[in-house]
């Protein structure tokens, strides 16, 4: 079974992040399958990209462990996350994350990246990476756009993991349901609803707000990727990944 | 179906349509246009406060209109553009009473106001995307209101969102209990508003706009650029022709 898979059923694709074993963490094979997936669909015309993840979580975050003491690795990692949000965004249809379970660092980065999301209110999501001595570069500029500068500070620089409510009134979901059992029903009315749209109507919009909101700066997350890779890499944040991740 | 009336220094313009939830049809939005413009540049109005009669703010174009009449719509989404631009330009502060409902072109009006009142459970939103017509022609005007995350939400999601959501997202400033007290409420803060110095509220406003480089008039115009070439695509024309189609129109789900 790939690490990501990808269905279309007339106008709606599905992509899933398929680790479950691992928390859908983010390691280089899964980033790879889901750069291969999403090359998949933009050849395909659709109205509606859905992305959630197999099992009980949406996805952990980045896998860092393979990469420990590795340099080049954390940087190769950083950018493939880098690129994957960019095509994430810059597909021609929709984007909805329906986040069924815990969105954590990169994976609540691709929440980010998504047009729109939704949640139930007792999920865990946010991002971390100071409290690991990491940089949340490559999702700080998707955050930002997301839900403004100073909002984005606040997150960013406290760390730490919020519940969907809150991911909700700060704007990171659009969406919220009370529990998580009735998340699979109200996202499946969404989909129906996002993808009657019409398609035309759809890409020009879509490509509009791309165009306005700095969305193709791809430069931008390549040196995000950089500086992130530069303080993974420090001897203090790898030591203190060593005692975390009892590597 | 417009009017307008000056009173304690406060420039009423009033969209008086109500028994068809005020929608817009070309000469109305002209002569909306022509308000507006007038109110920018009369140093009596202290203050331009944007209301609409009935049941709700505006239901935003009249598609009978639209689907009756192929100039219809470039002309209306031209005069929506130059009406945002010209209260977000105004020297002074715009206020919106958008009781009950603000929906597609009538959403986009919001974009103009600095102080957006409305009700708990009134509707707002772009549906327009369900019908061909793209939102674009605002898309400068929403981002400088609510950001790039919110616009985007919006424009792309035809779902309505209530007052309270509106009032989350910074669609709207103010969110009081019932429709019948948006209009008293905007009025209480137009009637504030009126009392302050103008050079000091002229002097902010035009700050702010500087520091908003999304709402540059390239901006706007690429906008209604993109919302025009959809203008008469076939996806469009059917869309709204089944509107008609059908003795009740499907609305979008909540």
């Amino acid at each position: 079974m790939s690490l990501a898979t990808l269905t279309i059923d007339a106008r709606v694709a599905r992509l899933t992040i398929n680790r479950p074993e691992q928390r859908n963490a983010l390691s280089l094979d899964l980033l790879n399958a889901l750069h291969a997936r999403v090359d998949e669909l933009r050849a395909r015309d659709v109205s509606l990209c859905v992305i959630t993840g197999e099992g009980k979580a949406f996805c952990a975050g980045m896998d860092l462990k393979a990469v420990l003491g590795n340099p080049a690795g954390s940087l190769e990692l950083l950018t493939l996350l880098a690129e994957l949000t960019y095509k994430i965004r810059t597909l021609e249809c929709i984007t909805l994350g329906v986040v069924n379970g815990a969105a954590i660092g990169g994976g609540c980065g691709i929440v980010t990246v998504c047009d729109l999301a939704i949640t139930f209110a007792h999920n865990k999501m946010g991002f971390p990476e100071v409290d690991l001595g990491v940089c949340p570069a490559v999702v700080a500029p998707w955050l930002v756009r997301k839900i403004g500068p100073g909002r984005a500070r606040s997150v960013l620089l406290a760390g730490g993991l919020m519940d969907g409510t809150q991911a909700r009134d700060i704007g990171i979901v659009s969406y919220l349901v009370e529990h998580h059992a009735d998340l699979h029903e109200a996202s499946e009315r969404m989909i129906a609803h996002l993808s009657a749209s019409a398609p035309n109507a759809i890409r020009a919009t879509k490509g509009l707000l791309n165009t306005l909101d700095g969305s193709l700066d791809r430069d931008l997350l390549l040196r995000a990727a950089k500086l992130s890779a530069d303080v993974l890499n420090t001897p203090t944040t790898q030591a203190m990944l060593r005692a975390r991740l009892g590597a | 179906m417009i009017r307008s009336e000056t009173r304690d220094h406060v420039r009423s313009i009033k969209l008086c349509r109500g028994e068809k939830r005020n929608a817009l049809q070309p000469a109305m939005l002209d002569s909306l246009l022509h308000e507006l413009r007038v109110a920018a540049s009369d140093p009596a109005a202290r203050v331009v406060l944007l209301l609409g009669e009935g049941e709700v703010f505006c239901s935003g174009f009249d598609m009978k209109l639209v689907h009756d009449d192929a100039a219809a719509l470039p002309a209306l989404l031209a005069s929506l553009s130059a009406c945002v631009r010209v209260m977000r330009r105004a020297p002074q502060p715009v206020v919106i009473a958008a009781h009950g409902g603000a929906i597609a072109g009538g959403c986009a009006l919001l974009s103009g106001g600095d102080m957006v009142v409305t009700d708990e459970h009134a509707r707002l939103g772009y549906p327009v995307l369900r019908l061909g017509i793209s939102p674009a022609v605002n898309a400068a005007g929403l981002i400088a209101h609510v950001g790039a995350g919110a616009a985007r939400e919006r424009m792309l999601d035809t779902s309505a969102i209530t007052g309270r959501d509106a009032l989350r997202v910074g669609l709207a400033h103010r969110c009081v209990a019932t429709p019948a007290d948006v209009v008293a409420e905007a009025l209480r803060i137009a009637a504030e508003l009126a009392a302050k110095p103008p050079h000091a509220l002229a002097a902010t406003k035009a700050l702010l706009a500087s520091i908003d480089h999304v709402d540059a008039d390239a901006t706007f115009d690429h906008g209604l650029a993109v919302s025009m070439s959809l203008v008469g695509s076939d996806q469009q024309r059917e869309r709204v022709a089944a509107l008609w189609a059908t003795a009740a129109p499907t609305k979008p789900a909540p």
